[in-house]
């Protein structure tokens, strides 16, 4: 699905709070994240996702180790560390609270 | 049928058509061009060359052995552009619309902003492109640059030492990306955008900025200055790569040495015999009117006799000699002085003999030579009379 551009502010910045939820959920591939999201509004190509993963991993957010794949080298396998996941607490508490913020705003 | 180039990505060779390995060259370049600066980047670089593999490899068989333009085009389309995350901000736009932060401000948005740096330019410059790269530094107009050197050489001397010294120290610019920071703007495809975006291209029809007009035509000058140095220069080179061809096909193999010493050697003395001969029919046909038995008949002067001698021998000597030449010199065509029989002096000199020949056992050619220098006259008379006359 592909929703216009001027959505685009909005899902840039939103991409690495659901990049983070994907890991929490499993340890994942690359390909396997960009597949999750392709069936999103957040679709996203390898050249925006891997300059964003190794930005997570100098923050210390996730880290990967190298796995064996069935077919071809090995292939980094992505894992949230706990700062990764204070960081997705943190950032599900304030999605939560902005979300109460646009449905009130505006309210008579 | 296209040629193929064969690319290593992470360590697996892949073939790939000559322009698409443009394509992903360029995509590449772009890439790490955005990266800069970036202490992950020759990670991340190594990740995307390896989601690229894994998209070849899947277009792949048995039977298809080469990944074709319009695939390569389809896969960096999905992998679309790198953009730098660390100076993502919430105001960038998402994929593709403006580079993420990490390139130079683009040139028209006031031209010193851009991180400029000094080079030589050799595009279009006299000597080492030292005044070349100093007008696009500070954005004034070569020969401003040109002139003011040369006024400094001239009357305070210290212009040639300062050009030398720049000269010298002062780097090339080599690469697309250095000629662009020369004059403070990226030659990323973002900036070909922007510039035809804003008319830059136009500038040939439209005056509506009298400075960017000027601009532009000044870069295109000097563009086209430098292309057309270099495309002489190349067109030296491949002149020069022709002429050395040639040369090398030089001494003959060292196996034909043995059998072909023994022929020159034999060559060479037939040759010398054949020389002797000569001088000795000289001799006697001057001395005696005759040479081996051979009586001239009467009435025939010994010259003819000795020049029929000389083309006898010019006979027998010119294959012995072009044999030999092309020997030594393979392949070259066998031009030298008195090359051929016929050739030069000796010619002449055999074309006399034959009208001797003629005017002496002729009697109808005799009368015919005799009218000629009669002939000869009257139409000189005949000229110079209408010439007075008129």
């Amino acid at each position: 699905m592909a929703f216009s551009d001027k959505f685009a502010p909005i899902t840039k910045g939103l991409l690495e709070f659901l990049v983070l939820k994907i890991i929490a959920a499993d340890k994942v591939y690359v390909p396997d994240i960009l597949q999750q999201l392709s069936v999103t509004e957040f679709a996203t190509q390898e050249g925006t996702l891997y300059p964003l993963l190794s930005k997570m991993r100098r923050e210390e957010l996730v880290d990967y180790e190298w796995k064996e794949s069935e077919s071809g080298p090995p292939r980094k396998y992505y894992e949230l560390t706990a700062k990764g996941r204070a960081q997705l607490r943190e950032t599900m508490e304030f999605w939560s609270q902005i979300n109460e913020t646009v449905k009130n705003l505006g309210k008579k | 049928m296209n040629k193929v180039i064969t690319i290593n990505l992470n360590g697996v060779a892949y073939q790939l058509e000559e322009a698409g390995y443009e394509a992903l060259r360029e995509y590449l370049d772009h890439a790490a061009r955005r990266l800069e600066g970036n202490p992950d980047k020759d990670e991340i670089i190594a990740d995307i060359e390896q989601a690229i593999a894994d998209k070849f490899r899947a277009l792949l068989g048995a039977h298809k052995t080469v990944v074709i333009t319009k695939e390569v085009t389809a896969v960096i389309a999905e992998m679309g552009p790198v953009q730098d995350a660390s100076a993502a901000g919430p105001a960038a736009a998402a994929a593709g619309a403006r580079p993420a932060g990490g390139t130079p401000e683009p040139e028209g948005s006031g031209g010193l902003r851009a991180p400029r740096r000094l080079y030589r330019i050799l595009d279009g410059a006299m000597f080492s492109g030292v005044c070349n790269g100093l007008a696009a530094y500070l954005n004034v107009d070569v020969t401003f640059v040109r002139i003011a050197f040369a006024l400094l050489a001239f009357f305070w001397g210290t212009g040639v030492l300062v050009y030398f010294l720049m000269a010298f120290i002062v780097p090339v610019a080599e690469t697309p990306a250095e000629k662009a920071a020369a004059s403070g703007a990226a030659a990323t495809t973002e900036e070909f955008i922007r510039r035809a975006k804003a008319g830059y291209y136009e500038g040939m029809k439209t005056w509506h900025d009298k400075q960017a007009h000027r601009e532009w035509k000044r870069k295109f000058k000097q563009e086209m200055r430098g292309w057309k140095y270099n495309f002489q220069r190349s067109m030296h080179e491949g002149a020069q790569q022709w002429q050395q061809g040639w040369a090398r096909q030089g001494p003959p193999h060292p196996y034909h040495w043995v059998g072909m010493g023994f022929t020159l050697l034999v060559l060479k003395w037939v040759r010398l015999l054949a020389l002797a001969l000569l001088i000795y029919a000289i001799y006697s046909l001057a001395v005696h009117g005759g040479v081996f038995g051979f009586w001239l008949p009467s009435g025939v002067p010994a010259w003819i006799g000795i020049i029929v001698a000389v083309m006898l021998y010019q006979f027998v000597a010119w294959p012995i000699r072009a044999l030999r030449h092309s020997y030594y010199y393979h392949g070259r065509p066998f031009w030298g002085f008195g090359a051929g029989p016929l050739d030069g002096l000796v010619g002449l000199a055999f074309l006399g003999a034959c009208i001797w020949v003629a005017d002496h056992y002729s009697p109808a050619f005799h009368d015919w030579l005799q009218t000629v220098p009669p002939a000869i006259h009257h139409t000189t008379d005949a000229v110079r009379n209408w010439w007075n006359q008129h």
